[in-house]
């Protein structure tokens, strides 16, 4: 049945404000913002932010009372071990922010009326995709900048100011805003693949986190170097501060058996940290792009 | 001016009846259309498919003659809608989520201040500083309305518009829909027959996934037989007097005193030995059935689909 209907023009409308198509970079810049406002103001930002800052605090406070870090700070060769060894947790602080900013960035869409306000708008879903990628990248990164400065203060504190490995640091900063892309590539395939943003979290704290961490101990109990393994990839953000790098280390448990310890070299993380970006982040549009909103 | 067409639209979401079944309709122009039918009618779906928040299982949704999957940015950019229940982030102010919506239209930041006040003027918004978060059901729902008109978009898809509001909100959101009505083109789904008789220049009734009429408001009087009318006395009438005008008097309405709701079989001759009973009774103000229409029209194409079809 069709029926063509043309209602007569009537006078007395309103008068309308210019508008323009808006450009993917346009709509990329409103969203990012739109996130943003929405992320910083979020529980989980301040709390996680807040987490950080009392963790860390009571490290530094810990090792500058007792003069240990790992081992007795005046064993260390160079101040860029000391700062090593506090990045040692860099990643574990990425995978969570990047679950907790991630986890349901894209799902929300889908569970809530978030959708209904957002996905009606004249924005490309890839566009709303990198516009909510961006914001989470930038709030994980405010995350670990927190916990950087208090690496950054406990260097300070035990080499002096002058001694501080500037270039190490922005360059392990680089890969861990690297690491963050990665994680979050993975997150928000995750979440446009779930219908609750509990889910979608949850899901990827225990892929990211448990799930990789015992792949990797079963590989390298094989013998078995664990390159598949965002985790082990994200080691490299504190070897590249490392001056006494191992790529392998091997432990004789006896009688002709060893068990093998691997660490990511820092172009190898960085190269596995790209290949999940290339992999998850467009699947992750592709999902979006295709989800439904049938709720 | 907008213009929407659904062809030969049809939609299942597993095995089992489409929800929607072959529909086919366009309009274009300016005016209201009343898009009505029972829960799980498949209005919703309809409404989905246009903006793109669904995928045509066959057939094609387009509007101003865009298609709203695979040209997304410039078919929505001339659309407003509210479907289901749009929620902006409750971290939010209600400016921080219309200007969104605003500067996704294209505005520019001095334009958004004006829509947003214009917004503002039409539907009494909340405190524009206002988190989402802490609005009650029906601010929300005006602000979801705001977010539909701000950009003054040609096409408006409204599931619902009125829902969630009280009864003077909805006069409002009436009187705004009557007043855009005169170049914007409006598709609203509503159960409130009486907010589509007052706002609607058309309809299109849908049931179980098929559209079963599409007619003028003012043609439905000639095409549905209205089976209740409204009978106003001059002077109060007692009850047990009236319930002899019907053969069912347990269905008849007391308005008031002078003031009755009286149901009866449809049909012309009925309808005419039930005004002269009444005249009987006493002078007689207004006899009409106007004021139901619309549900008798839902009533009988529901009961009769393939007879009204």
């Amino acid at each position: 049945m069709t029926t063509s209907v043309t209602a007569p023009e009537l006078s007395g409308g309103t008068v309308r404000a210019e508008r323009h198509l808006v450009s993917d970079f346009e709509g990329w810049r409103i969203i990012t913002k739109h996130q943003l406002q929405h992320y910083l103001r979020t529980n989980r930002f301040l709390g996680l932010l807040g987490f950080v800052f009392v963790i860390s605090a009571l490290t530094l406070t810990f090792q500058i009372s007792t003069g240990v870090a790992t081992v007795r700070v005046e064993d260390l060769y160079h101040p860029s071990e000391y700062t090593c060894n506090f990045l040692n947790y860099a990643p574990l602080w990425i995978i969570l922010a990047a679950a907790f900013f991630g986890g349901d960035a894209l799902s929300v869409d889908f569970s809530t009326g978030a959708g209904y306000y957002m996905l009606v708008l004249p924005i490309r879903r890839s566009v709303l995709l990198t516009g909510r990628y961006s914001a989470a990248a930038l709030v994980t990164l405010a995350v670990v900048g927190l916990y950087y400065a208090f690496a950054i203060a406990g260097t300070a504190y035990f080499f002096g100011g002058a001694s501080v490995p500037w270039v190490g640091i922005a360059q392990s900063l680089g890969v861990a805003a690297l690491f963050t892309l990665a994680t979050l590539s993975v997150a928000f395939c995750i979440s446009s693949s779930t219908r609750s943003p509990a889910t979608g979290v949850l899901i990827t704290i225990l892929a990211l986190y448990v799930g990789f961490t015992v792949l990797e101990s079963l590989t390298e109990l094989a013998g078995l170097e664990p390159w598949f393994s965002l985790n082990y990839a994200g080691g490299a953000i504190y070897s590249v501060l490392d001056t006494d790098f191992l790529h392998k280390q091997i432990i004789p448990l006896g009688a002709s058996q060893s068990y093998y310890i691997w660490s990511a070299t820092v172009r190898e993380g960085l190269e596995i940290m790209a290949a999940y970006v290339a992999v998850f982040l467009p699947l992750s549009a592709y999902l979006y792009h295709r989800k439904e909103s049938t709720g | 001016m907008g213009f929407f067409e659904v062809s030969h639209l049809t939609k299942w979401y597993r095995e089992g009846a489409p929800v929607l079944d072959d529909v086919s309709f366009q309009y274009d122009g300016a005016g209201a259309i009343g898009y009505l039918g029972p829960n799980g009618a498949g209005k919703t779906t309809t409404l989905k498919l246009l903006v793109g928040l669904l995928r045509p299982s066959r057939g094609r949704a387009l509007v101003n003659g865009l298609d709203p999957i695979s040209d997304r940015k410039a078919a929505l950019w001339d659309v407003g809608s509210v479907i289901e229940t749009p929620e902006p982030y409750p971290t939010l102010n209600v400016f921080e989520a219309l200007e969104t919506v605003g500067r996704s239209r294209g505005l520019e930041r001095d334009d958004v201040d004006r829509e947003v006040d214009r917004c503002d003027e039409w539907l009494h918004l909340p405190p524009l500083g206002m988190r989402i978060g802490w609005l009650s059901k029906g601010q929300r729902q005006r602000v979801a309305l705001a977010s539909a008109l701000i950009g003054d978009p040609s096409v408006l898809l409204l599931d619902e518009p009125t829902s969630g509001l009280d009864p003077a909100e909805r006069v409002i959101v009436r009187g705004v829909l009557n007043r855009l009505k005169r170049d914007h083109l409006i598709l609203m789904s509503s159960h409130q027959m009486l907010e589509v008789t007052e706002v609607c220049d058309r309809v299109a009734f849908l049931h179980q996934g098929k559209v079963l009429l599409q007619t003028r408001v003012d043609e439905i009087p000639g095409r549905i037989r209205s089976r209740q009318v409204d009978v106003e006395f001059a002077e109060p009438v007692a009850a047990d007097k009236v319930a002899a005008l019907s053969p069912v008097p347990s269905e008849i309405v007391r308005i008031s005193e002078r003031h009755w709701r009286i149901p009866f079989d449809g049909s012309n001759e009925s309808r005419a030995r039930l005004l002269r009973l009444c005249q009987e009774l006493g002078p007689v103000v207004q006899f009409t059935g106007s004021s139901l229409l619309l549900e008798d029209a839902y009533l009988e194409l529901i009961e009769e689909p393939t007879e009204a079809a």
